[in-house]
């Protein structure tokens, strides 16, 4: 049950009321206070106090001050007039809770009005700053779109320019190539003469010219008469053999191939390789006996036989035929085990392993194999701390393996005994 | 790898861009003129050759010339100023030389080659340099062929592959120098990356190298001096610079290299009026402006004594991208600084304008 908070006072003018609430040492938050049109509440556990109000309030401009203890409320009336006291009297519970009802309704509806104008505003904003700096990158790309035609303008004027002066130029040695041809020929020289007066006057930048050019162009006729002379005759017929870069493939050198290249011959190297060693010896064998795959079920049935030197062999033979098989050399380390040749058996585990990376489900269960081979091996030489790495790191791919806990556990054990004892 | 301050750098404008309805694999300027020529082939399978005036900022179509076979490339090297003719090769392995006032009947027609004719340069014509006018041509069938037009019907020249050796195509081909009368040489570029330096005067191989790529252009910076740079560009966007002066008895001749574009590099030119200026064409659509640098010393003195040529440095003074296709072919008008004609395999032919190169 709320304490209500009974020990208000208040007093009035014509447009406001003054309410003030003593809050007996609650703190006040403005969380607590829910205020609409006609209804006021203030809501501090266990404290409450809630007023009906005589007459509607505008409730946006109205104040409340937190302090001292006390809630100061500054009510603006919404119609001018004195009141008769500040709640409504006789209002009964139905009213009361109609109008409380309503109250925290209305409050709802005004703070989705506000959010929604807050949204709105700031979409606006946001606009408007889109739609500026919009402007501001347009103005900087058309002042270097100016920039840019400006100086086109001035390079085609030049050309222009430049233009006109190679006509003028052209059309000037040509009238000079006509005078030369018919200053041989007397009687006709006055008619050319008249003629060249008549086709100058539009010219008037290559009358300029003229008389220079005359000079220059008679000494040119000669010149290049002399120049005719000059010329060598043409050169005697000769042939030059030319050789190639050498090169294993067909295709032209490109340099972004020239790794692959290096990567394919150098397999196709390795691959010849094998077969010219292999050549001598494998001719007395069977076809069956080239294929590593027989070779190695071969090696797996002596295996099982107890032939463990044959298996061997038949593995060395696999082995030489292609040397990329990992479980060739897992299977050979198993017998290298039985034979008690530690050191062949660490190796070829090793091989193994290196050979069975990258490291994914498939290949689990022969690598634990080959960390289990390799760590026994280990632990037959005494050292035990490298037996115990392997078999920790079979452990790891297969937690679940119990013989090789169970050995692990024996491993560690005799390590802290020699530790021990040491 | 220094770089030009920003607003100083040359800009790369685009003047005039003209659509062609035929794929473009040469454009020339016509020498001292404001026209160009576009060379390229036809969608039926003949070949065009299109004169194109300046004219503001558009390309007038002054005459168009179509012949039986595709033309693959052309130079106005070997013609005299006021002859002008046009040498081009053929998709067949033909080499003609046109009069373009009269372009029925070619000047000069020999079947050089077996395959198309992947390259052209002439040499001792335009007024520059010295010596006979000579033509040398790279085809695909390995060989490459000098030729003079004062001759019929057999190369003066002949670079072929030693008998029974499998051919490399030859892709390019570039002539060099031609300071006097008697010194010559030819560079050809191969698409397994070889170099060879030919020298006529001599008619023997005076270098090689590997640049591990293709070879797609090589140009010396001047035909008509002692040699003195050499561009090769090559596949997966390498191109090396050689400086010519100094050859090395087994090291052969320094370079530096650059990796400038992803793609293939296609095309390198250099400007006519600054030689240690070149542009680079990429297939990616782009164009590279590049500057050489001379070292401090251009030669030095290796352990055993013998000279040793110093490469420079080569800085980027300007990058553009002009279209999504290779540009397969660039040209510099011999005129006017700057003025440019690249034409791209979007078929379009573009004429640009290089700016503020009187300032580096």
């Amino acid at each position: 049950m709320p304490l209500w908070l009974r020990e208000h006072s208040w007093r009035q003018t014509l447009t406001a009321v003054y309410l003030s609430l003593p809050l007996r040492g609650a703190r006040a938050t403005p969380a607590n206070i829910f205020c609409s049109e006609q209804y006021l509440k203030v809501s501090i556990p266990p404290f409450l106090f809630e007023a009906v109000l005589y007459a509607p309030i505008d409730d946006t401009n109205s104040t409340a001050k937190i302090g001292n203890g006390n809630i100061f409320f500054t009510l603006y009336k919404k119609e001018p007039a004195l009141w008769d006291s500040l709640t409504l009297a006789n209002a009964d519970k139905e009213k009361l809770q109609y109008l409380r009802e309503n109250a925290v309704l209305k409050a709802q509806e005004k703070a989705k009005e506000e959010t929604e104008a807050k949204k709105i505003t700031k979409q606006e904003h946001k606009k408007y700053a889109l739609e500026a700096t919009m402007k501001l990158e347009e103005a900087e790309r058309k002042r270097i779109e100016d920039l840019k035609e400006k100086e086109r303008q001035k390079v085609a004027k030049e050309l222009e320019l430049w233009k006109n002066q190679q006509k003028d130029g052209d059309k000037c040695k040509s009238i000079q190539a006509k005078e030369e041809l018919h200053q041989e020929i007397e009687p006709l020289k006055e008619r050319k003469n008249e003629k060249m007066n008549k086709t100058r006057i539009p010219l008037e930048g290559g009358s300029k010219t003229r008389p220079k050019s005359t000079r220059g162009c008679s000494c040119s006729i000669f010149s290049q008469d002399l120049k005719e002379e000059q010329l060598p005759a043409p050169r005697p017929a000769a042939t030059i053999k030319v050789n190639f870069t050498p090169r294993v493939f067909p295709t032209a050198l490109r340099e972004s191939r020239v790794a692959e290249e290096e990567e394919w011959l150098h397999k196709q190297a390795e691959a010849r390789r094998i077969i010219n060693s292999d050549l001598s010896e494998l001719e007395d064998l069977k076809e069956e006996e080239k294929n590593p795959e027989w070779l190695k079920d071969k090696g797996n049935k002596m295996f099982a036989m107890g032939d463990y030197l044959g298996a061997v062999n038949a593995y060395n033979l696999a082995v030489r035929l292609n040397n990329k098989l990992p479980l060739l050399y897992l299977n050979r380390a198993a017998c290298h085990l039985k034979l008690r040749n530690l050191h062949k058996a660490i190796e070829d585990s090793s091989k193994a392993l290196e050979l069975l990376t990258p490291p994914v489900p498939d290949n689990e269960n022969a690598r634990v194999k080959a960390h289990v081979r390799r760590g026994t091996a280990f632990c037959q030489l005494e050292l035990y701390t490298e037996g115990l790495q392997d078999y920790e790191a079979a452990l790891k791919i297969d937690p679940k393996n119990k013989i090789i806990e169970k050995d692990a556990e024996k491993i560690r054990h005799l390590i802290q005994g020699t530790m021990q004892s040491s | 790898m220094s770089a030009v301050l920003g607003p100083e750098r040359p800009q790369v404008v685009s003047h005039v861009q003209q659509a062609l309805s035929y794929t473009v694999f040469d454009c020339k300027w016509v020498p001292r003129s404001a026209r160009l020529l576009c060379l390229g082939s036809a969608a039926r399978g003949t070949g065009v050759v299109q004169l194109y005036e300046l004219h503001g900022a558009r390309l007038e179509l002054l005459r168009e010339i179509e012949k039986p076979k595709p033309i693959k490339c052309g130079t106005f090297g070997a013609t005299s100023l006021q002859q002008r003719y046009l040498a081009t090769g053929d998709f067949d392995g033909n080499l003609n030389i046109w009069n373009l006032e009269a372009p029925e009947i070619p000047v000069y027609s020999v079947k050089g080659h077996k395959e198309i004719i992947n390259s052209i340069d002439g040499v001792g014509g335009l007024g520059i340099g010295e010596g006979a006018p000579e033509i040398v041509t790279g085809s695909r069938d390995g060989t490459v062929k000098v030729w003079d037009p004062r001759q019929n019907d057999t190369p003066v020249a002949n670079m072929e592959p030693v008998q029974g050796e499998s051919k490399r195509d030859c892709w390019t081909v570039a002539f060099g120098n031609a300071y006097n009368q008697e010194e010559r040489v030819v560079c050809a570029g191969y698409d397994n990356g070889d170099i060879k330096l030919f020298d006529l005067k001599t008619m023997s191989l005076r270098w090689e190298t590997n640049i591990k790529n293709g070879v797609c252009s090589v140009e010396f910076d001047r035909k008509d001096i002692n040699m003195n740079k050499l561009v090769a560009t090559s596949l997966e966007g390498k191109f090396h610079v050689f400086d010519m002066r100094t050859q090395h008895p087994t090291k052969g001749f320094a370079s530096v290299s650059e990796k400038a574009q992803k793609s293939t590099i296609w095309q390198v030119r250099h400007l006519p009026q600054n030689r240690d200026i070149f542009m680079t064409s990429g297939g990616s659509g782009s164009l590279h402006l590049w500057k050489y640098e001379y070292p401090a010393q251009r030669s030095k003195k290796d352990s055993e004594g013998s000279e040793m040529g110093v490469a420079g440095s080569l800085s980027l003074l300007q990058n553009v991208t002009l279209s999504t296709q290779p540009i397969s072919s660039l040209d510099w008008s011999p005129d006017k600084k700057g003025l440019c004609v690249c034409g791209a395999f979007d078929q379009t032919v573009r004429v640009l304008i290089v700016t503020k190169l009187n300032k580096i």
